[in-house]
């Protein structure tokens, strides 16, 4: 059989296409539809329900703190690993002997899922007898409870998730940086423009696409944190890092209140449009 | 006569060196301890971490106990899933998403555009575990909960992937491809015989990238197939750690197969799969 060769496009296309529209654009839409529905606990149907999951949600306080809670991780997290992603790719940017071996080392927490990290991470944190812990006695501080404490087991669960989200965006950054034409600098020193000043001058301005584009994807990697939660504190203690994307596992899988978990998820998803929304304004117009 | 180097000269690269070395200590630590504490006895796990010392970082009661009870429980038939997952979806995932990537590349055809941007771009900015719920309901309703397909035939497309290989693609030079259509290839076969074997690069990181993703993946497996015989290696670990009694040796143990596979794999080939990660996010 001969297929006409305009189809033969769409013959290449059609599996993966096919598989993206079925189990990842559909379900897309499918979360803002699943919202309006509840499971009735007569018939064990799904009955629309209009906007009655929204107003159970938006009633709750425990979605509320756990809104607030993620609000506070984010506004922490993500400033914290840039910062430190950018320190990182222009120190593994240095011209060092050696320097490649750094690389390497520092590109292990990316292989690393983020299970192990926490799990690893959870028993050095340990309040009894974590290495941490074992540290910080050992220079004459007292043992912190890290995880068990409402103060700072949202800290830790930053720190965890640092450990592979620093080296993980100093990639990208230390992609960014190789980009920059090496001329460029050194034509601002032989003008007598200071280290400080070609970095804040050139440098930063040259990263402004990479920078966003880091903003935004660590921004949306955060927003949906969830192993560390599950497996450490189950949102404890007192919610204190009952993380949102943690709160619609248990309300969904948990209690099985797919509808509630649904109206959440949805609100998530609409923030993360505008967050991706934001992106394109950022990079809009450049080259 | 060349002047030796002021002192001062060496005051930037000795900070940087230190910077260097501190952040090693941050990496490497964690890794080291788990390592050596998972070739432990189970009650001397915590035994150098608290108070620490330095034997901490090395298996000093060695011990393959941890291993031996893991394997004799069955953690075998989860490492053994978590393989073949992983290779099925480089391999079936990886056809699918190359001759996507192809076409995006490759051809001018109606709607190109469009579908670019609404499947693509689109799959690809909102985040999976973000619809799983709805792609829970719908694997159910296929009756996949428990089931190979429902592991298996959700993750296989990736449109990160897709990217990849339609960023390669477009960049072979469109002589190579005139001249054995000249000939009279077939599509399918200019794909085979000239496109596959000069892609060496593009496939090592779409590999490594698929592989890596479905070995490291959680929620889903988590939510769609939490019974024993099909669970993964991430989800074995998960399901070990707050158990009543949890035991240290072990779970470290677990932890240590589940991160030496990805990191094994990805150190040979760390300019590909720095270059995979690091791909999109550029353009």
């Amino acid at each position: 059989m001969r297929v006409s060769r305009q189809f033969i496009p769409y013959l290449f296309l059609a599996p993966a296409l096919l598989l993206l529209i079925v189990f990842n654009l559909v379900p897309t839409i499918a979360t803002l539809v699943e919202s309006t529905f509840v499971l009735s606990l007569r018939s064990g149907e799904r009955v629309f329900a209009g906007f009655a999951n929204y107003n159970r949600i938006f009633n709750d306080p425990v979605f509320w703190k756990s809104f607030q809670v993620t609000i506070v991780f984010s506004l922490l997290v993500n400033p914290i690993q840039i910062f430190l992603a950018l320190c990182l790719s222009i120190l593994i940017n240095q011209k060092l002997p050696g320097i490649g071996l750094f690389r390497s080392i520092y590109l292990l927490p990316i292989a690393v899922s983020l299970n192990v990290t926490a799990i690893v991470w959870g028993l050095m944190l340990d309040q009894n007898s974590g290495m941490i812990n074992g540290i910080l006695t050992q220079w004459g501080i007292a043992r912190q409870p890290f995880l068990h404490s409402v103060d700072q087991a949202l800290w830790s669960i930053i720190v965890i998730a640092s450990w592979i989200g620093v080296p993980l965006w100093s990639l990208f950054i230390l992609a960014g940086l190789q980009n920059i034409p090496p001329p460029v600098l050194e034509a601002a020193k032989i003008d007598g423009a200071s280290a400080w000043q070609s970095f804040t001058k050139i440098t930063l301005p040259l990263l402004r696409r990479v920078l966003a584009f880091v903003l935004v994807a660590d921004t949306v990697a955060n927003f949906l944190m969830f192993a560390p939660i599950l497996l450490l504190t189950n949102g404890g203690p007192q919610l204190s890092t009952n993380l949102i994307m943690y709160e619609t596992y248990r309300r969904g899988f948990l209690y099985g209140d797919l509808g509630a978990s649904s109206a959440m998820l949805s609100v998530m998803l609409v923030i993360v449009f505008i967050i991706i929304g934001v992106e394109l304004y950022l990079l809009r117009g450049q080259d | 006569m060349k002047k030796a180097k002021p002192w001062t000269a060496y005051i930037q690269p000795a900070i940087a060196y230190i910077l260097l070395i501190s952040g090693v200590i941050i990496v490497v630590v964690p890794l080291m301890w788990a390592a050596a504490a998972s070739f432990t006895p189970n009650h001397k796990v915590f035994e150098y971490a608290y108070p620490f010392s330095w034997r901490a970082l090395f298996p000093v009661d060695f011990t393959m106990e941890a291993y031996d009870n893991l394997f004799e429980r069955g953690f075998g038939r989860a490492v053994g899933n978590s393989f073949f997952l992983a290779i099925a979806t480089v391999i079936i995932g990886g056809a699918a998403n190359a001759l996507a990537g192809f076409a995006f590349g490759r051809f001018e055809f109606r709607g190109k555009q469009f579908l670019f941007l609404s499947v693509i771009m689109l799959t690809f900015m909102v985040p999976v575990d973000l619809t799983a719920i709805p792609r829970y309901i719908l694997v159910n309703s296929f009756g996949w909960i428990n089931t190979w397909q429902g592991l298996l035939v959700p993750g296989l497309a990736n449109s990160l992937v897709i990217f990849l290989f339609r960023q390669f693609f477009a960049e072979i030079p469109q002589e190579l491809i005139d001249a054995a259509r000249v000939d009279g290839a077939s599509w399918l076969r200019v794909l085979f015989s000239i496109i596959l074997p000069i892609s060496k690069p593009v496939l090592v990181a779409a590999g490594l990238l698929m592989f890596i993703s479905q070995w490291n993946s959680f929620f889903w497996p988590l939510l769609i197939a939490p019974r024993q015989e099909m669970r993964v290696v991430q989800v074995e670990i998960s399901l070990a750690i707050g158990q009543y009694g949890t035991v240290w040796n072990e779970l470290l143990a677990g932890s240590m197969i589940a991160a030496i596979v990805p990191i094994l794999l990805v150190m040979p080939f760390q300019r590909y799969y720095v270059q995979a990660i690091t791909g999109t996010g550029l353009e």
